[in-house]
């Protein structure tokens, strides 16, 4: 308690949001005790959020957070803006960390194992327990994953102080892009990549908007790189790799090579870029692979691989990848290949950076953890701690992980929640969630984040910071670490850090970090060039084997939802969002390509048996255009048995189907490395999908333009500028009154029906860049964690019920994986498009749906009936209908949507929480706008324009969305709709006079009819 | 008088019936004591009645989601009951008051238990705005009643206007149904005894058959008659604007009110075959329920079914004429989508299943004309499942398309709807005279009565 209370004294928080009255959501019916504040602490204002930084732990990227607090309880997380990485966008994971702090199934308190059952032990009984077995277990492994700086400086020092030894172990580890770095240059780090800087892009199948890297940093990057800029040029991305992923989804155009010939199309665009004098040791190398040589293997024709070559030698330029998806046996050969490229077209230095490198943190690869598996097997093991990981889920089954760990005499976890592996611990040892905790990490060499508690741990849950566990221990094994908590050492450390950043007051130094979240210490060194070294090993560049027969290739990926999912799998808000590329929720999938399905004699949602040389599982069929005919994709996350109520039972793990194996050279877990059989089982599991079409069938949804054409005369915008239309509005709707159907026309002057205002009021309007927009699917979270959008379950999704605000449309127009050539996905984040001439709101009987003065069409949930006719006559079908209660404690049935405690905590205060039987929608955020209104109000200005955000426009990492008032003709949003590709979706058809503005895609290909 | 008369006046011949006083013992005799099979049918449809209160139930307390409606599909099996209902309910009103104004005489037989059908059909049209809501608790909201919060229901709303629409129907059907009762009700009476004739005396409000009586008594039905002829045409037109006003494709279409007006009346009479076929069988009503009448019936339903195919007809060909690419979409969809049975029952069962209706032979066999009758009840059930269903399940938006089946708690509704209604006509047969005497006695063979004797009358 009073810890607690001293530590609020520390944090002299910055109060971002500043003052402006809340509107207090009505409250469900459980109230049970009402304490008024009798000393209001200082910094919490009832109905005022507070707001403090810290660093997301989801990931390795670091992406600085701002989390919202109310009345001392988070309820939203968002990016900071002012860091580096995340610049104020966030993933959709990152949003779902909340789903983490208030994850039902964490543990209320240390447990013990007695027989088969957990019970209840204290912490000091618990830390004497472990401080005893380590000091008799004669050697121990602490397992962990990515930990953040200090807390691994910590683990290192108790180790070396106990006589233990660390294994980092992260399934997403970039380990053969390390060895990589390592081989060609030195330096053994994951470099930086500046996205950005680049004008022609091609990945070898890293996934960099999902799941590689730094997917917020590389999204914002990328949308600037390939987005069309004001003078009309655009960069150029192509995908190198055997399936599209959300990634590749994103390219210009596919190379659909063979699995796992990467390294041989790298280095044959290498030899035409010239490898010659820039390839230095590798000049011979270089100078074998030409087109010519490997286009059989790889299946791209010489001629597409040469043309690639030439445009990439044009620069500035960038080769990424490949990434966990094409982690086969010649992994690091392949990325040697791609450095080489990079290295011959000039781009080091320039788009990437050794010097200045993304990671530099220990690796993390699995060859330590294949070595600590042969050690606990041998029995030479007395004791193992499990940090921050989740072993027994994330290495494959037949990496004996689980019988190697179960034999150890005594094994403990530090999981807050129950996972695969605490589930066989003898002793849990509950952290905290790392929006409860201290720490920092360090995103690049020079920048700094802190992490600190940003409220007081959730009080279901007795928790306690795992530094500090280790401390205690450590003292009562007599060693001194010299702290005695974990904060206590992140201060030290960040003393230093002070010191060497020249800071006079460490302590100044200290809160100002807190207080901007980022501390930059030195400067970060600019990328000079690194030239290319003799490599010291020997390197095979030739396609790697693959185990088992027949000719198809068993390709595993990370989610771009889970990534791994080892320890992210309990949260409805990631299994409810659609997969970005399948637009699957919550189940396993296979991805085949409709050829090899009709082949098969499989349709969407039957059940195959995929059997490799190493296990076998069974999940149904998504046929996807995609994928090469040869390969099968199977995504991770799935297949959870331990891992708490919302993901057990729910799809299958990938990783049963892999040998234990590291790759050669660089010890990763490789990933694409056996052939797979697929055999129908005859069962059917239908596909929770939200995907009505793939195709827009011939409507203009998301038309694009093609480069060529932008800015000639006439084209591209003949959906916005329709001449003067006339709308029956004056009058009561008798009389037609003139328009040019500008968004900022509507409502016209005569109109009477709703509380249409005059000219004075603002219309609220939006603008959506398709150009920009990666379908990554940010915004579908940030907008269900902002207005408590409920989640369904499996089965109301697969019964067409799922309730997201955004649905993020997915059209494939050019998908063909038979050879390389333009690919064409076009997404579109539909929202309500609160039309100036809404056919919902006419049909309302009771009004509850109506136009604001602001030209906004609001939903009164208390007003609503449920009628459904709204929904009816949404031509957008953005409307959601609460079908039963799904923010009850308990499910209505089972399988339904629910929020237990304390999940309910998260709910935002200033949004009502939605009952059975209402039609909901997206509101642009109106307790946003209401909220600056009102501050606006009360200190007598005016709102500027970019000043109110909606939850989505915030999240963004492509900085696609823009949201303002449309008739201050200044504005960045009716700059936008004015933009020669802005479009409003159907408007031209149904007359519906949207706010919602799009910006077309843009195509480097030609495009049918102008349209699409 | 000569037969030429006769046929102008559009007398329906009742040969087996030799007197007025066989009227009287014809009509009244079913309400007598009941046998064993109307006890059987009032407990069957009780249990009905029963599945109907439990489906409800159930979807009360968990909540509209055990139904199989969804996104897109809002409107499922609910509102295409309600709207076959209210189509049925129109061909009382019609056989009633419309044919009464224009005097044709073979209505007479049938108009009681048809402006039966109909107040019963209306009260299970009732049922289903009321089920369909997501919040019913809240249904009263759809009223205009002033309250302190000067909120009104938005007249814009289709909604609203059916509210209004089938709350004047079913009052003005339901007062002309019991006005038209008044004399009929008096002939039971007098002919019952004991707690029946309490029942009747009370009801027939003393009717005791004086001039004066006949005389108030025509002029207010044929008032009643004229005030309800416009609701025949405006109810179903209000229900048509449900959709019809939409932006929905496959819904918005001007066509549609005399669309459905037609249709409604041609499942109405449908349902008036299908009803008094086994009527006239149990109760041995086959003098007063002739060839005629079921010639007759059987001619309007083939002229209503050629408007309605003629309908479907011109919607497919302006879906195709518009040249508009979603419209055209939905019409496809609708012939050879994922709904393409329903589409074909609805135009097999009501465009061409009734050309049979062109043969005398067919129209004389009562059997073949009770199994086109189910036939076109199945088929008009359908048509709105079609229009409602396959128009949802793919609108503008492709990758909101979606599919929709109804769930096993909306069948149970839906069944007991039928329950619902039965159980309220077993009553009708039971509790009131199924024929009307008063007027059939009208009709009567001249040869009965003194020459020269006409108009409403007679003994009672």
């Amino acid at each position: 308690m009073s810890d607690g209370l001293k530590r609020r004294d520390f944090l002299k928080v910055v109060g971002a949001s500043g003052a402006g009255v809340g509107v207090l959501g009505c409250s469900t019916d459980k109230v049970e005790k009402l304490m008024p504040y009798v000393t209001a602490p200082e910094e919490i204002t009832p109905g005022v959020a507070t707001w403090y930084t810290t660093v997301c732990g989801e990931c390795d990227a670091g992406c600085g957070m701002w989390v919202r607090t109310r009345e001392g309880r988070v309820v939203k997380v968002e990016g900071n803006p002012e860091h580096p990485v995340s610049r104020g966008s966030l993933c959709s994971r990152g949003h779902s960390s909340l789903q983490a702090l208030y994850n039902p199934d964490r543990f209320t308190g240390p447990m013990l194992r007695q027989g088969q059952e957990l019970q209840p032990i204290s912490w000091e009984d618990a830390e004497g327990m472990v401080a005893e077995r380590l000091a008799d277990a004669g050697g121990y492994y602490l397992l962990t994953g990515s930990v953040g700086t200090s807390l691994t400086g910590l683990m290192s020092d108790f180790a070396g102080a106990t006589g233990g030894q660390v294994v980092r172990y992260d399934p997403l580890a970039e380990a053969p892009l390390r060895e990589a770095s390592r081989i060609v240059f030195g330096r053994d780090v994951v470099p930086w990549y500046d996205l950005e800087e680049a004008r022609f892009l091609v990945s070898f199948g890293a996934d960099f908007l999902e799941s590689w890297l730094s997917p917020v940093r590389d999204g914002r990057g990328f949308a600037r790189m390939s987005g069309v800029d004001e003078e009309g040029r655009k960069g150029h991305f192509t995908f190198v790799g055997s399936r599209l992923s959300l990634t590749g989804q994103n390219a210009d155009e596919w190379l659909p090579i063979q699995p796992g010939t990467e390294a041989l199309v790298a280095l044959a665009m290498a030899n035409v870029v010239g490898g010659g004098p820039n390839a230095g040791p590798y000049r011979n190398i270089v100078a074998a692979y030409n087109p010519e040589n490997v286009a059989s293997i790889t299946g791209v024709e010489a001629a597409s691989i040469r043309e690639l070559a030439e445009r990439f030698a044009e620069g500035p330029s960038l080769a990424l990848g490949p990434g966990i998806a094409g982690l086969h046996r010649g992994a690091t050969a392949a990325n040697v290949a791609v450095a080489i490229l990079n290295a011959v077209a000039g781009n080091v230095g320039r788009t990437v950076h050794y010097d200045a490198p993304q990671l530099d943190a220990p690796s993390a690869g699995f060859a330590p953890m294949q070595e600590a598996i042969e050690a606990m097997r041998g029995g030479d093991v007395g004791a193992v701690l499990v940090h921050g990981s989740n072993p027994a889920y994330a290495l494959p089954a037949s990496s004996g992980f689980r019988e190697a760990f179960g034999s150890v005499p005594f094994k403990v976890s530090f999981a807050s929640a129950m996972d695969e592996t605490a589930a066989v611990a003898d002793l849990i040892l509950p952290d905290r969630h790392f929006l409860e905790a201290w720490g920092d990490t360090s995103s690049r060499p020079g920048q700094w984040t802190l992490r600190q508690p940003t409220m007081r741990p959730v009080p279901h849950f007795d928790s306690k910071e795992t530094g500090d566990v280790l401390l205690s221990v450590a003292t009562q094994m007599g060693q001194d670490l010299g702290v005695q908590t974990f904060y206590e050492y992140l201060r030290g450390r960040w003393a230093d850090l002070a010191a060497s950043a020249g800071a006079d007051d460490a302590d100044a130094f200290w809160r100002e970090s807190l207080r901007v979240g980022v501390a930059q210490v030195g400067t970060t060194p600019s990328g000079s060039s690194t030239t290319l070294r003799q490599p010291d090993r020997l390197i095979a560049f030739d396609p790697p084997e693959f185990d088992g027969e027949g000719d198809l290739h068993l390709m595993v990926y990370p989610s771009s939802r889970f990534g791994d999912g080892a320890l992210n799998a309990n949260r409805t808000w990631l299994q409810e969002l659609p997969d970005p590329v399948s637009k699957i929720t919550w189940h396993s999938w296979v991805e085949i390509h409709p050829d090899r399905a009709e082949a098969l004699g499989v349709r969407n949602g039957d059940v195959v048996e995929l059997s490799t040389p190493y296990g076998s599982v069974e999940a149904p069929v998504w046929i996807y255009p995609g994928i090469r005919e040869d390969v099968i994709a199977l995504a991770m996350g799935g297949g959870h048995t331990d891992a708490g109520r919302f993901a057990d039972g729910n799809g299958v793990n990938a990783l049963d189907l892999l040998p234990s194996e590291a790759e050669a050279l660089s010890g990763g877990l490789v990933h694409f490395v056996t052939k797979v059989d697929v055999t129908p089982t005859g069962a059917r599991h239908r596909l929770a999908s939200i995907a009505g079409s793939d195709s827009q069938s011939d409507r203009p949804i998301t038309p694009a333009i093609a480069l060529a054409d932008l800015g000639a005369e006439g084209a591209g915008d003949e959906e916005g500028d329709h001449g003067p239309l006339k709308e029956l509005q004056g009058v009561g709707g008798f009389v037609p009154v003139e328009t040019d159907g500008r968004p900022e026309a509507f409502p016209l002057e005569g109109a009477r029906y709703g509380e249409y205002g005059d000219e004075n009021e603002p219309r609220w309007a939006m603008a959506i860049d398709l150009d920009k927009c990666t379908g990554c699917s940010a915004c579908v979270t940030a907008c269900q964690a902002e207005n408590n959008v409920p989640w369904v379950g499996e089965g109301q999704v697969t019964m067409g019920r799922d309730m997201m605000w955004i649905r993020l449309e997915r059209y494939y127009e050019v998908v063909e994986a038979s050879h390389a050539g333009p690919v064409d996905v076009r997404f579109l984040p539909m929202i309500c498009q609160h039309c100036g001439n809404a056919p919902c709101e006419p049909v309302c009987p009771v009004f509850a749906t109506y136009h604001t003065p602001d030209g906004i069409n609001t939903q009164v949930y208390n007003r609503c009936v449920g009628t459904r006719y709204c929904a009816n006559n949404c031509p957008y079908k953005v409307r959601v209908f609460n079908w039963y209660s799904f923010t009850d404690e308990e499910p209505v049935r089972e399988g339904l949507g629910h929020v237990p405690e304390p999940l309910n905590w998260q709910f935002n205060p200033d949004v009502t929480v939605r009952e059975n039987g209402v039609m909901e929608k997206c509101s642009f955020c109106i307790h946003r706008i209401r909220k600056h209104q009102d501050r606006a109000a009360v200190a007598g200005t005016t709102i500027a324009d970019g000043e109110i955000i909606p939850a989505c426009q915030q999240s963004c990492p492509a900085e696609a969305i823009v949201f303002g008032n449309i008739r201050d003709s200044d504005s960045r949003v009716a700059q936008a709709s004015r933009d020669e590709r802005a479009y409003r979706v159907l408007d031209e058809l149904i007359n519906t006079q949207p706010a919602v503005s799009y910006l077309k895609k843009v195509t480097f290909h030609e495009v049918d009819s102008g349209q699409h | 008088m000569n037969p030429t008369t006769e046929v102008l006046r559009g007398a329906v011949p009742h040969p087996d019936i030799q007197s007025l006083e066989e009227v009287n013992r014809a009509v009244l005799r079913p309400l007598g004591r009941p046998g064993r099979g109307w006890w059987a049918l009032l407990a069957l449809s009780i249990a009905g009645i029963g599945l109907l209160a439990v489906s409800w139930g159930v979807q009360l307390w968990f909540g509209i989601g055990v139904t199989g409606l969804n996104s897109p599909v809002g409107w499922g099996a609910y509102i295409t009951t309600f709207v076959f209902w209210v189509g049925i309910a129109h061909s009382g009103t019609l056989i009633s008051a419309i044919l009464f104004l224009f005097r044709a005489p073979w209505r007479q037989s049938i108009y009681r238990a048809a402006e039966a059908m109909t107040v019963f059909a209306v009260m299970t049209a009732g049922l289903f705005p009321l089920i369909h809501m997501g919040r019913v608790w809240h249904g009263y909201w759809l009223m205009p009643y002033p309250n302190s919060r000067f909120l009104w229901p938005n007249f814009r709303s289709p909604l609203v206007w059916d509210v209004f629409a089938v709350t004047t129907y079913f009052t003005v059907s339901a007062v002309f149904f019991y006005l038209g009762t008044i004399p009929d009700l008096a002939a039971a009476r007098d002919a019952a005894t004991g707690l029946r004739k309490k029942f009747y005396k009370v009801i027939s409000l003393g009717w005791r058959g004086t001039d004066r009586e006949w005389h108030h008594f025509g002029k207010a039905y044929i008032f009643l008659a004229a005030l309800a002829t416009p609701l025949v045409l405006s109810v179903h037109s209000v229900v048509s604007w449900d959709f019809a006003v939409t932006i929905v494709p496959g819904w918005h279409a001007t066509i549609f009110a005399p669309y459905f007006v037609a249709g409604a009346i041609f499942s109405g009479v449908a349902m008036v075959i299908t009803l008094t076929v086994p009527l006239r069988k149990a109760f041995g009503l086959e003098a007063l329920l002739t060839n005629k009448h079921y010639d007759a019936m059987a001619k309007l339903c083939l002229m209503t079914s050629l408007i309605v195919f003629y309908a479907y007809l011109s919607e497919f060909f302006m879906a195709w004429y518009s040249g508009e690419e979603v419209e055209r979409a939905a019409f496809w969809e609708r012939l050879f989508g994922h709904y393409w049975w329903a589409t074909w029952i609805m135009l097999v069962c009501n465009g061409m299943v009734p050309v049979m209706l062109w043969f005398k032979r067919v129209r004389h066999s009562i059997p073949a004309l009770f199994t086109i009758s189910i036939f076109v009840n199945i088929g008009m059930w359908f048509e709105r499942y079609v229009i409602i269903v396959t128009s949802l399940h793919h609108e503008y938006e492709p990758f909101a398309w979606g599919l929709y089946r109804p769930s096993i708690v909306e069948m149970g509704i839906v069944v007991g709807s039928f329950a619902w209604f039965g159980f309220w006509f077993l009553l009708f047969t039971r509790l009131l005279p199924p024929v009307a005497i008063a007027e059939l006695k009208e009709v009567l063979p001249t040869r009965m009565r003194p020459a020269g004797a006409g108009g409403p009358g007679g003994d009672q």
